[in-house]
């Protein structure tokens, strides 16, 4: 049992130099930055008026305590302020929260307040939400507990901030990967049990379908043979994720083939701020192992290169 | 060390989390099928799915603190659904189009416009959302916010008509034999600029 324990212990907190933070930081910066700025003409309209008020009661029926925009806007008409004015201030502050984390100006700070806006958002828009929202939430709450600043960071580089705890930087990257594990594993067995995918008619579904109907169907048809052989390869490629990308050998093979997935969905769905999230996490998690240098920088000294 | 078993009992509870939260939304989409799994697998799915539920604490009353706690706990962390996208097949999509009704006669189609692509996704999902409630008071509400836009935009409007169709994808087959996607006309409503509860239409 011990063994078990200690060997759990050596495997959660291996040793890992902080180049998979700054993945994670820069990655999720241009991503929120990328999602104020593609919102930025909408966001009143989609997070105003009943239909955000009708999405945090829904909520209120599961939690209370889950921050909303409704809590500041609340505070704000008693003090005056129209609802208008203080989404425009939740947007500034996304924005400017997005632009710290892409350069590293109080890393920690950005990841609490990129992740509290966005959820804030993400909840109180819960009829306008999707995927990429969960994604955003999830990546930037490992991004807010992992030990900031990373090494290209300015906070780093100028300001000469440490992270406190730098011997955790191996354990939320385990966390990040196993994560990605389970996320791919069940993505993949839903997909195998519907008969679309195993026949191609979903992938020529999920291509036509409005609004991700941007590749003309004149053009697709002409690939309709190829609609089954994708439709199998992204069922087996989620599927076998967990079992194929922790082996040294195979990684490599699986990180290309599931980012060159999102890639694909990316341009011929139109998707593209989900397609940077989910690369973001993936090479974030999986993406330093490959570099030699990585290796050895954290199988050497693992403590030096962080501190 | 001590630091050390603490975030591995952190972590621990958190794939519990996770991997229950999965596996219930992976049951559910078994016992809502249709899937290449044999119907037998429905009602076991539904046992499996309403059993997860409660160790979830999800079935608890509202107000419940542990449901409270489980829920704050897994929507700030962003964990609180399964990831089957497009899964097990990929749905039809909702189209929502606003006749415009002018004093003067006049008739205008709207659809409901936003500024870029992101957001043109989020409105599609609401969409879908509008398409699959079974609450007609919910759908109606719904309805309702994105006519409101039509007003700010055309103030001097008379009233207008919201319908909602469901859009049908043709089969590759249906496809290169000239069919294309077709609507199936599901809901109207008709609002004026009277606060008066929309008059509704189904199909």
């Amino acid at each position: 049992m011990q063994r078990v324990k200690t060997g759990l212990l050596e495997f959660l907190f291996a040793p890992s130099t902080d180049t998979w933070l700054a993945v994670l930081r820069v990655g999720l910066g241009l991503e929120v930055t990328l999602y104020c700025l593609s919102l930025r003409n909408d966001w009143t309209y989609l997070l105003s008026g009943t239909a955000r008020r009708l999405a945090e009661a829904l909520l209120s029926l599961e939690t209370h305590f889950v921050p909303r925009l409704g809590w500041l806007t609340s505070l704000a008409a008693q003090l005056g302020v129209r609802e208008e004015k203080v989404l425009f201030v939740a947007w500034v502050c996304l924005f400017a929260a997005g632009c710290a984390l892409l350069i590293g100006f109080a890393s920690r700070v950005a990841a609490i307040a990129a992740w509290l806006l966005h959820l804030c958002a993400a909840k109180s828009g819960g009829f306008v939400s999707y995927g990429i929202d969960n994604f955003m939430t999830l990546g930037l709450f490992y991004l807010m507990w992992s030990p900031l600043p990373d090494r290209y960071s300015f906070d780093w580089r100028i300001r000469g901030a440490r992270p406190k705890h730098p011997e955790l930087l191996g354990f939320w990257r385990r966390v990040l990967q196993f994560h990605l594990c389970v996320i791919y594993f069940f993505s993949g067995l839903t997909k195998c049990l519907g008969s679309g995918w195993w026949n191609g008619s979903s992938v020529w579904r999920a291509l036509i379908r409005p609004p991700f109907n941007i590749v003309d169907p004149e053009i697709l048809i002409r690939w309709k043979y190829l609609f089954p052989v994708a439709g199998i390869f992204i069922c087996l490629l989620e599927i076998t994720y967990p079992f194929f990308i922790w082996n040294s050998q195979t990684r490599k093979i699986w990180l290309v083939c599931i980012c060159a997935m999102h890639v694909g969905i990316g341009v011929t769905m139109g998707m593209y701020l989900f397609a940077l999230v989910m690369i973001v996490l993936n090479v974030a998690a999986f993406g330093p192992a490959l570099s030699r240098m990585e290796r050895c920088t954290a199988s050497l000294q693992p403590h030096k290169a962080v501190s | 060390m001590r630091q050390k078993n603490v975030y591995a009992a952190w972590f621990v509870l958190q794939f519990l989390l996770i991997l229950s939260f999965s596996c219930r939304d992976t049951f559910r989409v078994v016992a809502e099928g249709p899937t290449i799994l044999p119907r037998s697998f429905q009602n076991f799915s539904r046992e499996a799915q309403a059993v997860l539920s409660i160790a979830l604490a999800q079935k608890l009353p509202a107000g419940n603190p542990v449901r409270e706690a489980v829920s704050t706990y897994v929507y700030v962390a962003g964990i609180e659904t399964g990831y089957g996208y497009f899964a097990p097949n990929v749905p039809g999509s909702y189209v929502l189009v606003f006749e415009v009704h002018y004093p003067d006669g006049r008739i205008q189609y709207e659809l409901p416009s936003v500024s870029s692509a992101t957001a043109g996704l989020r409105i599609a999902g609401l969409l879908d959302s509008i398409g699959r409630t079974p609450y007609d008071a919910l759908r109606e509400i719904l309805v309702k916010t994105l006519a409101q836009s039509v007003w700010r935009k055309h103030p001097d409007v008379e009233s207008v008509r919201a319908m909602l169709s469901s859009v049908r994808l043709p089969t590759v087959r249906e496809f290169e034999k000239g069919k294309r996607e077709s609507y199936e006309f599901l809901y109207a409503y008709d609002f004026s600029l009277q606060n008066a509860p929309a008059k509704t239409n189904d199909q």
